[in-house]
C-alpha cells in the first residue's frame, strides 16, 4: 500500500557544523567510547551454570496451573487465557464438573484437557493477566529443555505438578487468599474499583458511602 | 640472534642441498608461499577471535570463554565447526558458479598478497642468492597496480556468488557490492597516484625503501595525510568491511550474497575478507607509515645481527595497530545507508583525492619543499569540511519535502532540490 | 403517515403499522434495551429494562411529557408521541434496573455459556453502573439440570423475563414452563414430571437473554466469541427456516434461527436445530472411488473424472437412449442445473428424475391447545417433506425436459433393462434406498453415486463421488413456498469431499469456477421459473419466485 502523502511528516535535517562535517571527530570520538569500554575492564556478563540469575519477581517463565484449596485444578475452563494468547498455544477442552461429585459440588465447568505448547508461548504473561481465578501463572522456571516437540506439551498433569513443585520454593508462592502468602487475588483486601461508568453527580450511587466504593 | 640466523640458514641450505637442480631455484619461493599462507591462515582465524574478543570487550562482556583457556582454542573449534558441517548446496543454485565463487574470493585475496613485503626486502634480489625475500614475488615494479586489479578481481567471487544463488537477497547483495566496488576503485588508485608521484615508483618495495631511507619524515603520512585517509576509507569499502558491508548487510539482505552459503564455502568468504584486512593494513602501514622503519631501532643502515627480525617486528606492530583500528571501526560506526555510500565515493573522496594529486603535480612542478604538502592537505580536508556545512544548493545531502501545488491537494511529488 | 419524534429525530410511521416505543426507536437507529418483550409474544413488561419518556407533540407544537417512566415496550407511538431515551433520568432508571437484575445474579461469566452473546453483559457494559452496593450474601438457587433432554438451566442466572414461559405458552402452546414461588424466590420450572421436550425446545434456549437457560448440546463446547457464522438455510423440511452455521476450525458446533417472515419467522424446530450431527459422521463417503468388479481401482479425483466421462460415453454409444440422471431434493438448484445440462448435452434423450421426496407423517403446526391439537391461528409449521429443494429441483427438470420423472420409475426402468447407465446425485442424510431398491440396481451398467452418506447405492457403484453437506457448499434452495434463500459454505468437508457443484463442473468441464452467483444469474436465463435469481446475491432474506412464473405441480409421467 502506498503511503498517502498526506500522512508522510518531512523532517529537515538539521544542518551540521563544521567538525561534524568533516566527520573524522566523530569517528573518533566514537572510537574513544568503544575504546574507553574496552579499557574499563568491566563485564556485565553472567557466567550461567556456573553462576545462577538472580531473577526479578516478575519474571514470565514456565506455566503452571494452580489448585485450589481442595487440590482441585482451579481453573474453571473459561478459556480466557486461550482467548488472550496473542500465540494462539493454548489449548483447552472443557467439561462440566460431575453433578452427583461433592467433591465437585460448588463447580461448573473444569478444564478436561488443558494443554501449552510451551514452544510456541511467548511467555507474555497475557494469559495470567486474563485469568478470572488466578488459576495460570506464569514461574521462575527458565531452564526448559525437551528432546521433543511432544515433550513441550505442558497438559493439565504436567502444569499442576510444575505447581506441586513450585509453590514451596519461595520465589513463586501461592497468590490468593486461600493461600498462606500474597494477596494478588484477594478480592475482599483490595479496593473495590470506582465506578466504570460515568456517574451523575447527584445520582445516589456517587454518595454512596459503603466501605471499599471510591466515591470521586 | 646471529646464532637463530645462522641456525635457519645452515638447516635451509642443507634442505635446498637435497633438492634436485632444476627444483632449486623454486625452493625459496616455496618456502615463502608455504609460510605466508600458513601465517594468513592462522592469523586469520586468530583475528576472528580478537575482533570478537574487542566487540565483547566494547559491550562490557566477556567474549568466547570456554573452548581452551580464556577461549584460545576457540577459533580450533570454530574451523572444526565449519570443516564438519554440513554443507548444503541449494538445488536452485548454478552449481558451477555456487562452488566456484568462494574459491575466487580467497584466491583472488591471497594473489594481491603476492607483491606485499612483510620484511626488509634486501635490496637487488636474485633468485636463489640463498638470502630469505619477505616478499613472494620480489621486484614487481606496478606492485600498486597489480594489488588493485587482483583486488577488484575479489568482487567477481561476490557477484558470482550472489548471482548463482539464484536468490533475491543474494542478487541484491551482489548488485551492491559491484556498485560499491566500481564507485571505490576509483579513490583507492587516485590516492595512491600521489604517492607514486612523490616517491617516483609503483613498486611497493621502493616505496617502502624510498621512505626508510630518509627516515622518520620520509615517512609518507606526513605528505599526504589525506590520501592515507582516503585510501584507508577505500580500501575498507573495498573489503567489504563494516561500515561498508552493504552487500550482506544483515538487516535488510538477510546475508546479502551469502544467504545461500554455509559450512567451509561460507567460512572461505570469511577468510577472504579477513585476508583483506590483512592486506590493507599491510599496504597502509607500508605506503604511509614506513614499513619496517622505526627512527633508532630499525633504519636502514642499523646493521646488528638478527635486525630482520626487528624490522619484521616492527611492521607487524604497525600492521597489528591498524588491523586492531579497523576491527573497533566496525563496532564503532553503524553502516551507511547506500545513497550515503555512494555520494561518500563520488561526492567526496574522489573530488578530494583529485585534488591532492592536482596539489602533488603543483609542488612537483614548481619544485616546491614538500613540506606544504602538510598543511595544503589540511587545508583541502578542512575546505571539505565547511563545504559540508552548507546545505543548500549542489551540496544539499537530501530529497527536499515536496512543495504543495495548489489543485493537487497533498499529491505533490518529491522532487529532488 | 405518523410522526414519531425519538430522542429529536423524526421518524415515519406508516397508517397501518401497529409500534411500541421499542420499534419506533429502532427505525430511528436509537437501541432502547429490552429484555422481557420479543415481538413475537405477549408484552408483559416486567423486567422495565425498556423505561422510557414519552410525551405528546399537541398540533400547536408544545410538548407535554409523562411525569414519569413508561415501559417501551408496552407504549404504543401514535402521531406526534415523543421518545426520550437518552435523558439523565432515563439514564439513571437504566442504570439502577440493572443494578437490580444483578442483585443475585451470580456473574459466573466466565464458566457461563452466554457469555460474548449475553444481554446483561452488553446492557451492562452498555447502560449499567459498572460495580454493585449490595453487601448482603447473594441468593444462591440451586442448577436445575433437567428441564428437557437437551436443555439445562442455571436457576441463579435468570432475571425473570418469562420469554421462556411465554414462549411454550404462546408459540409452541405446550406450556411446559412456569414461574414458581415469589418475589425473591421466584424460579422457573417444570411441570413435574413434564419436560420441555416439545419439538420447538430448543427456541428457549435462544429467547433466553441470559446464560439461564442452557442447550445441552453445545454446553461447554466452544466460547461463542470464537465462533464464525454464516447464514444458511436449514434443510431438515421444506419450510426452509433461515438460520446461521456457527463454526470454529472447521467443526460445526450449532444451528440458530435468523429472523426471516417471507420463511419462518423467527424460530426454528429442534429437529433441525440439532439434526444435522450427520455432517459429521462416520459414514460420510471421504474419498472417491473407482471401482472394477467389486475391487477399487482408483483413489484419485483426477483420474475418476476422465474415467466417468469416457464410462458414459461408451454406455451412450451402446444405446444412447438408456442413460439417466437422479437429482435428489436435496441437491441445490445450481447442482440440478448443472447435472441437467450435463446429461441433456450428453444425450438428448437423457431421462432427468427427481430423487426420492422424503414425506414423514404430516405438517406439524404450532401453537398447540391442551389437547395437542393445532390452534387455529399458526405460528410455526415443521413440514412433512422433509427436504429443502424439490420445488427447485422440480423447475430445473421441468425447463429440461417438460416433465419430472419420479425415482420408482427409475427403477422399474432399471428392472425393466430399459435403463443401462444411472448417474445419482444424493444428500439425503436418511436412508433415502432401500436394500430391496439397491438390488434392482445391479442390472445396471454404470452407477455412478455422488452422495454425502455411504448407501446401499454407493456400496455398488461403479463411481463414488463424495458430496458436501449443506453446510459445506454454496447454492440456492427453494422452500415450499417458492422463497429462494441462499445457503454458504460454512465448513469444509471431510478429507477428499467436494462441493457437489464443483464436482459437476469439473465432470462437464465446464469453464471456470463454481461461484453460486454467477451461476443463478445463467440459470435465471434459462429457466423463465427461476428468473427471479437473476440478482445474483439473494440478500440475508432470498426471494420470492415470481407468483405467475411458479411451478406447477408437475405432471408424473412414468417412463
Ligand atoms: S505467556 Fe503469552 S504466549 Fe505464553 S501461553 Fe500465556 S498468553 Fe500465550
Ligand atoms: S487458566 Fe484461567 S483463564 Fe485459562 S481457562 Fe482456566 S480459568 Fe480460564
Ligand atoms: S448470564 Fe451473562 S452476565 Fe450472567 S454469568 Fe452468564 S454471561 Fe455473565
Ligand atoms: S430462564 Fe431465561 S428466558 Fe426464562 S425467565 Fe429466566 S432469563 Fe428469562
Ligand atoms: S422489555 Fe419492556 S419491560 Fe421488559
Amino acid at each position: 500500500m502506498a503511503i498517502n502523502a498526506k500522512d508522510v511528516e518531512w523532517v529537515e535535517e538539521t544542518p551540521m557544523n563544521f567538525w561534524e562535517a568533516t566527520y573524522l571527530p566523530a569517528v573518533f570520538d566514537g572510537l574513544l567510547t568503544t575504546g574507553a569500554h574496552v579499557a574499563n575492564n568491566r563485564t556485565v556478563t553472567e557466567q550461567y551454570p556456573e553462576q545462577q540469575p538472580k531473577l526479578p519477581t516478575h519474571y514470565r517463565g514456565v506455566h503452571r496451573l494452580n489448585r485450589d484449596d481442595k487440590g482441585r485444578v482451579k481453573c474453571v475452563a473459561c478459556m480466557m487465557c486461550a482467548t488472550a494468547c496473542p500465540a494462539h498455544c493454548i489449548e483447552i477442552v472443557a467439561q462440566d464438573a460431575p453433578k452427583d461429585d461433592p467433591h465437585w459440588a460448588d463447580r461448573d465447568k473444569f478444564p478436561k484437557s488443558f494443554v501449552i505448547d510451551e514452544l510456541k508461548c511467548i511467555y507474555c504473561g497475557m494469559c495470567e493477566e486474563a485469568c478470572p481465578v488466578d488459576s495460570i501463572e506464569l514461574t521462575h522456571i527458565y531452564d526448559l529443555v525437551g528432546l521433543t516437540r511432544q515433550e513441550m506439551m505442558f497438559d493439565k498433569e504436567k502444569l499442576l505438578s510444575v505447581f506441586d513443585q513450585t509453590k514451596d520454593s519461595g520465589i513463586d508462592p501461592i497468590r490468593t487468599h486461600k493461600g498462606k502468602l500474597g494477596h494478588a487475588s484477594d478480592f475482599t483486601d483490595l479496593h473495590t474499583l470506582g465506578p466504570a461508568t460515568t456517574v451523575r453527580a447527584d445520582d445516589r450511587s456517587a454518595k454512596a458511602v459503603s466501605s471499599g466504593v471510591i466515591s470521586n | 640472534m646471529q646464532f637463530i640466523n645462522d641456525f635457519l640458514s645452515g638447516q635451509w641450505n642443507w634442505i635446498v642441498g637435497m633438492l634436485p637442480e632444476a627444483a632449486k631455484p623454486y625452493a625459496m619461493p616455496g618456502l615463502v608461499i608455504f609460510i605466508v599462507l600458513n601465517v594468513t591462515l592462522g592469523a586469520c582465524s586468530y583475528l576472528i577471535l580478537l575482533e570478537r574478543k574487542l566487540s565483547a570487550w566494547m559491550q562490557d562482556r566477556l567474549g568466547p570463554n570456554r573452548v581452551g583457556p580464556m577461549g584460545l582454542l576457540q577459533p580450533v573449534a570454530d574451523m572444526l565447526k565449519l570443516l564438519l558441517k554440513e554443507d548444503v548446496i541449494p538445488g536452485h543454485v548454478n552449481k558451477f558458479l555456487f562452488v566456484l565463487a568462494p574459491g575466487i574470493s580467497v584466491f583472488t585475496t591471497f594473489l594481491a598478497f603476492a607483491v606485499v613485503p612483510f620484511g626488509p626486502v634486501p635490496k637487488g634480489l636474485t633468485a636463489g642468492d640463498g638470502q630469505f625475500p619477505f616478499i613472494i614475488a620480489p621486484g614487481i615494479d606496478l606492485g600498486v597496480v597489480f594489488i588493485f586489479a587482483i583486488g577488484s578481481l575479489a568482487v567477481y567471487g561476490i557477484i558470482l556468488g550472489g548471482w548463482a544463488s539464484n536468490n533475491k537477497y543474494s542478487a541484491l547483495g551482489c548488485l551492491r557490492a559491484s556498485a560499491q566496488v566500481v564507485s571505490y576503485e576509483i579513490p583507492l588508485g587516485m590516492s595512491v597516484v600521489g604517492l607514486a608521484l612523490l616517491c617516483g615508483t609503483m613498486s611497493i618495495e621502493k616505496i617502502l625503501l624510498f621512505q626508510a631511507e630518509r627516515g622518520i619524515y620520509g615517512w609518507n603520512i606526513w605528505y599526504q595525510p589525506l590520501a592515507c585517509v582516503i585510501f584507508f576509507i577505500a580500501a575498507m569499502a573495498e573489503a567489504q568491511r563494516l561500515p561498508f558491508d552493504l552487500a550482506e548487510c544483515e538487516q535488510e539482505l538477510i546475508g546479502g550474497w551469502h544467504t545461500e552459503y554455509s559450512a567451509m564455502k561460507w567460512g572461505l568468504f570469511f577468510l577472504a575478507e579477513y585476508t583483506h584486512v590483512i592486506t590493507i593494513s599491510f599496504l597502509t602501514s607500508i605506503l604511509f607509515f614506513g614499513g619496517w622503519h622505526l627512527p633508532f631501532i630499525a633504519e636502514t643502515t642499523s646493521n646488528y645481527s638478527g635486525v630482520w627480525m626487528v624490522k619484521v617486528g616492527v611492521l607487524l606492530a604497525k600492521v597489528s595497530v591498524f588491523i586492531v583500528v579497523i576491527q573497533m571501526l566496525r563496532w564503532t560506526i553503524p553502516r551507511f545507508r547506500f545513497d550515503q555510500l555512494m555520494s561518500l565515493a563520488w561526492l567526496c573522496l574522489i573530488p578530494l583525492a583529485m585534488v591532492n594529486i592536482v596539489m602533488v603535480m603543483v609542488v612537483k612542478q614548481f619544485e616546491l619543499n614538500e613540506w606544504w604538502l602538510l598543511p595544503g592537505s589540511a587545508a583541502i580536508f578542512l575546505a571539505a569540511g565547511l563545504m559540508g556545512t552548507q546545505s543548500t544548493k549542489p551540496f544539499a545531502r537530501r530529497v527536499a519535502a515536496p512543495i504543495e501545488t495548489p489543485g493537487h491537494g497533498g499529491h505533490g511529488h518529491a522532487h529532488a532540490h | 403517515m405518523a410522526t414519531v419524534l425519538v430522542n429529536d429525530k423524526s421518524v415515519e410511521i406508516g397508517p397501518s403499522e401497529k409500534l411500541n416505543c421499542i420499534q419506533a426507536a429502532q427505525r430511528a437507529g436509537v437501541e432502547i434495551p429490552s429484555y422481557c418483550w420479543h415481538p413475537e409474544m405477549s408484552v408483559v413488561a416486567s423486567c422495565r429494562m425498556c423505561l422510557v419518556e414519552v410525551g405528546d407533540k399537541k398540533p400547536d407544537g408544545t410538548i407535554a411529557m409523562q411525569p414519569k417512566l413508561f415501559p417501551g415496550c408496552q407504549t404504543p407511538v401514535k402521531d406526534g408521541t415523543v421518545i426520550v431515551s437518552n435523558s439523565e433520568k432515563v439514564k439513571a432508571a437504566q442504570k439502577a434496573t440493572l443494578e437490580y437484575l444483578l442483585l443475585n445474579h451470580p456473574l459466573d461469566c466466565p464458566v457461563c455459556d452466554q457469555a460474548g452473546e449475553c444481554g446483561l453483559q452488553d446492557y451492562s457494559y452498555e447502560f449499567g453502573r459498572g460495580y454493585s452496593r449490595l453487601q448482603e450474601p447473594k441468593n444462591i438457587k440451586p442448577d436445575k439440570d433437567y428441564i428437557g433432554d437437551q436443555i439445562t438451566l442455571f436457576t441463579d442466572r435468570c432475571i425473570m423475563c418469562t420469554r421462556c414461559v411465554r414462549f411454550t405458552r404462546e408459540i409452541s402452546g405446550t406450556a411446559e414452563l412456569q414461574v414458581i414461588s415469589r418475589g425473591t424466590h421466584e424460579e422457573i420450572d417444570i411441570f413435574p414430571g413434564d419436560p420441555c421436550n416439545n419439538k420447538l425446545a430448543g427456541n428457549v434456549v435462544d429467547l433466553c437473554p441470559v446464560g439461564a437457560l442452557c442447550s445441552k448440546d453445545f454446553l461447554y463446547e466452544q466460547r461463542v466469541w470464537w465462533l464464525k457464522t454464516k447464514n444458511s438455510v436449514c434443510p431438515g423440511c421444506s419450510t426452509g427456516c433461515s438460520i446461521t452455521v456457527d463454526q470454529n476450525e472447521d467443526v460445526l458446533y450449532r444451528l440458530k434461527p435468523r429472523v426471516n417472515e417471507q420463511a419462518q419467522g423467527h424460530f426454528m424446530c429442534d429437529e433441525g436445530r440439532f439434526g444435522w450431527k450427520y455432517v459429521q459422521s462416520e459414514k460420510r463417503l471421504k474419498r472417491p472411488e473407482q471401482r472394477a468388479n467389486g475391487q477399487v481401482v482408483s483413489r484419485d479425483w483426477e483420474t475418476i473424472f476422465p474415467a466417468i466421462r469416457n464410462a458414459i460415453r461408451d454406455s451412450l454409444i451402446r444405446s444412447p437412449n438408456k442413460f439417466a440422471a437422479v437429482i435428489s431434493p436435496w441437491a441445490t438448484v445450481e447442482e440440478a442445473y448443472l447435472l441437467a445440462t450435463y446429461a441433456k448435452k450428453l444425450s438428448p434423450h437423457a431421462k432427468l428424475a427427481i430423487g426420492p421426496v422424503r414425506v414423514v407423517g404430516e405438517d406439524d403446526l404450532y401453537p398447540k391447545d391442551v389437547h395437542g391439537k393445532p390452534e387455529p391461528k399458526t405460528k410455526f409449521t415443521i413440514r412433512a417433506e422433509k427436504c429443502p429443494n424439490r420445488r427447485g429441483v422440480e423447475a430445473v427438470m421441468q425447463q429440461m425436459q417438460g416433465s419430472v420423472i419420479e425415482f420408482s420409475s427409475i427403477l422399474e426402468g432399471v428392472s425393466r433393462g430399459e435403463i443401462e447407465a444411472l448417474y445419482i446425485l444424493g444428500g439425503d442424510p436418511e436412508g433415502w434406498i432401500s436394500d430391496s431398491d439397491a438390488t434392482k440396481l445391479d442390472k445396471l451398467k454404470l452407477l455412478v453415486v455422488q452422495d454425502l452418506l455411504e448407501s446401499a447405492a454407493s456400496r455398488k457403484a461403479h463411481f463414488v463421488l463424495p458430496g458436501a453437506a449443506w453446510a459445506e457448499k454454496d447454492g440456492t434452495f427453494v422452500n415450499h413456498n417458492g422463497l429462494a434463500q441462499a445457503i454458504h459454505r460454512g465448513v469444509r468437508g471431510p478429507e477428499e469431499a467436494r462441493p457437489d457443484g464443483r464436482i459437476l463442473m469439473e465432470l462437464a468441464e465446464k469453464k471456470g469456477m463454481f461461484h453460486a452467483p454467477t451461476l443463478r444469474k445463467e440459470i435465471a436465463g434459462v429457466v423463465p421459473a427461476l428468473a427471479a435469481l437473476s440478482v445474483g446475491e439473494l440478500g440475508e432474506l432470498g426471494v420470492k419466485l415470481e407468483q405467475a412464473a411458479a411451478v406447477e405441480k408437475p405432471q408424473l409421467q412414468t417412463v
